[in-house]
């Protein structure tokens, strides 16, 4: 039990350690400006469709439960706020950020893993390459620009497939539905989804890499590293979340519901 | 210990120790690489060789003792001031760990780019000058997954040439070869000190490759220096260690 708490600890430790060099590295070395921008080709337009459905998808089924719902107390028009306030707080964010762990996690965990385990990550150490400078930092700044705008389009997605429902199937007048989710989405619900969903992709690069570039024994080895770099994103996505909601319930409130 | 005693040792190796999960690897080697010359550290596998060798270009730190490079303690200097140093030496890895996100032509390009070249024109004449010194001219659009071990490993040599280094390590350069690509890396090893006198250390089990190449060879047993001298003075030892290596070689038929 000390030992599990232990190896958590100076696990945490490591990975503050890991952004903390990468801070020091940006603002001394300052970025690989190409590097970067091959990332953000990879995280930041290979994951539109995953993205894109997974917004789409969501938004309408958040709709047709709500709707379900609100319409046997007569407040049909109800489901655009809820779904909006939904969206852009939580589920926007959240599942944007648990698609790109899956598939960026995996792939940055996977890729510098092997590279750890058949000595390139040495080889750039040898030329006098810092791996943090060369891998880290560019993943970082990558989906530090990519991020927002992915969890922008989920959420965007997600309304459009709401209100797609709600008017074309359910029947509730657009001009209801809009002026009601308009009405009640602030700025600070937007706000904080972006927030979220960037704070999200950042730690997802750092738990990432930090498997990647600790991995050892071989395929096995970059097999495990890459496993848990995805599971630890998502835990790690799903508790901060929490902690994020409460706290942005303080400094970025949402309105009050006035139907 | 061969090496003119004026001129200082490119490296230094004074009681070096480590152990690697829990268990002993160096227990206190110490050695001198003089410059110009070809050292080769030879011994069974699980000797220690490769980890001794991860000490001299300070990728792996020592548990105690100090490794120097050219006047140099390695010990207290962080990553970043090892980055000065770490260029002055090129390193031969076991599977050549060529980047396989590159192609050739960049991989050999990369040290040249890292070390501030920014000329184009000069680095790819550079690369093609290197590529040309290991037999592989024209190959720079190749990726590293469509290239044989031999080729890999040729290429991971241009590589640690291209910026000009004044060291070479070589980590089980003929590993993993059959024995005429093995015989022609040692050639190619072989052909590059007497034209760049370079100061070469090479891990090797393979006697064939140690005795083509070395002026100096080191024999590590159990993570310590059992013998130090010239190829002719390792095939007269007596020590029993060393015989049977020698003669496990020879039964092997090299």
């Amino acid at each position: 039990m000390m030992d599990a708490i232990r190896s958590a600890l100076s696990h945490l430790g490591q990975l503050a350690l890991l952004a903390v060099e990468s801070i020091f590295s940006l603002l001394t070395t300052g970025p690989r400006i190409r590097s970067a921008c091959f990332q953000i080709v990879a995280i930041g337009i290979g994951s539109q469709l995953v993205v894109i459905i997974t917004g789409a998808f969501t938004g309408a089924v958040f709709a047709a439960q709500a709707y379900y719902k609100f319409s046997e107390l007569g407040l049909g028009s109800a489901t655009g706020p809820v779904v909006s306030i939904a969206m852009c707080r939580e589920l926007g964010p959240v599942l944007s950020a648990l698609m790109v762990a899956g598939r960026m996690g995996a792939a940055m965990a996977a890729e510098i893993g092997t590279m750890r385990v058949t000595q390139q990550i040495d080889a750039l150490r040898a030329f006098g390459v810092d791996p943090v400078d060369y891998l880290v930092v560019p993943r970082l700044l990558a989906i530090f620009i990519s991020m927002p705008i992915l969890v922008a389009e989920a959420i965007w997605f997600g309304m459009m497939a709401a209100q797609y429902l709600t008017v074309q199937v359910f029947g509730v007048p657009a001009p209801w539905f809009e002026g009601q989710l308009l009405a009640h989405t602030r700025d600070s619900d937007v706000l904080s989804g972006l927030i979220k969903g960037t704070i999200f992709g950042l730690l997802i690069v750092l738990i990432s890499c930090h498997r990647g570039l600790h991995a050892s024994d071989g395929a096995v080895g970059v097999g495990r590293a890459t496993t848990r770099a995805v599971v630890d994103s998502s835990l790690a996505i799903l508790v901060v979340n929490f902690f994020l909601s409460v706290l942005f319930n303080h400094w970025l409130p949402t309105s009050a519901i006035d139907l | 210990m061969t090496g003119d005693p004026d001129i200082p040792p490119f490296f230094e190796v004074r009681e070096l120790r480590q152990t690697l999960g829990g268990q002993e690897v160096l227990r206190g080697v110490s050695l001198n690489v003089p410059r110009g010359k070809t050292t080769v550290i030879l011994g069974g596998s699980g000797a220690g060789k490769s980890v001794l060798l991860r000490h001299l270009n300070g990728l792996m730190k020592p548990l105690s003792g100090t490794v120097t490079v050219l006047g140099t303690d390695l010990g207290p200097l962080s990553e970043k001031a090892l980055r000065p140093i770490r260029r002055r030496i090129g390193v031969l890895f076991q599977e050549g760990a060529l980047f396989d996100s590159m192609s050739v032509g960049e991989n050999v390009a990369f040290p040249l780019w890292e070390h501030g070249l920014r000329d184009r024109a000069a680095i790819a004449a550079r690369v093609d000058e290197v590529l040309t010194h290991v037999g592989l001219q024209g190959h720079e659009s190749k990726r590293p997954e469509a290239l044989s071990g031999g080729m890999r490993k040729r290429v991971s040599l241009a590589r640690a040439l291209a910026s000009g280094p004044e060291c070479l390590l070589y980590d089980e350069p003929t590993a993993g070869l059959d024995p005429i690509l093995s015989e022609n890396i040692t050639r190619l090893i072989d052909r590059l000190q007497t034209e760049l006198h370079l100061t070469s250390v090479m891990v090797t089990h393979h006697l064939g490759a140690m005795r083509w190449v070395a002026d100096q060879v080191i024999f590590l047993k159990d993570g310590s220096v059992r013998f130090s001298g010239t190829p002719e003075d390792l095939a007269r030892s007596e020590d029993p260690a060393i015989r049977e290596f020698l003669n496990a070689d020879a039964m092997a038929g090299r």
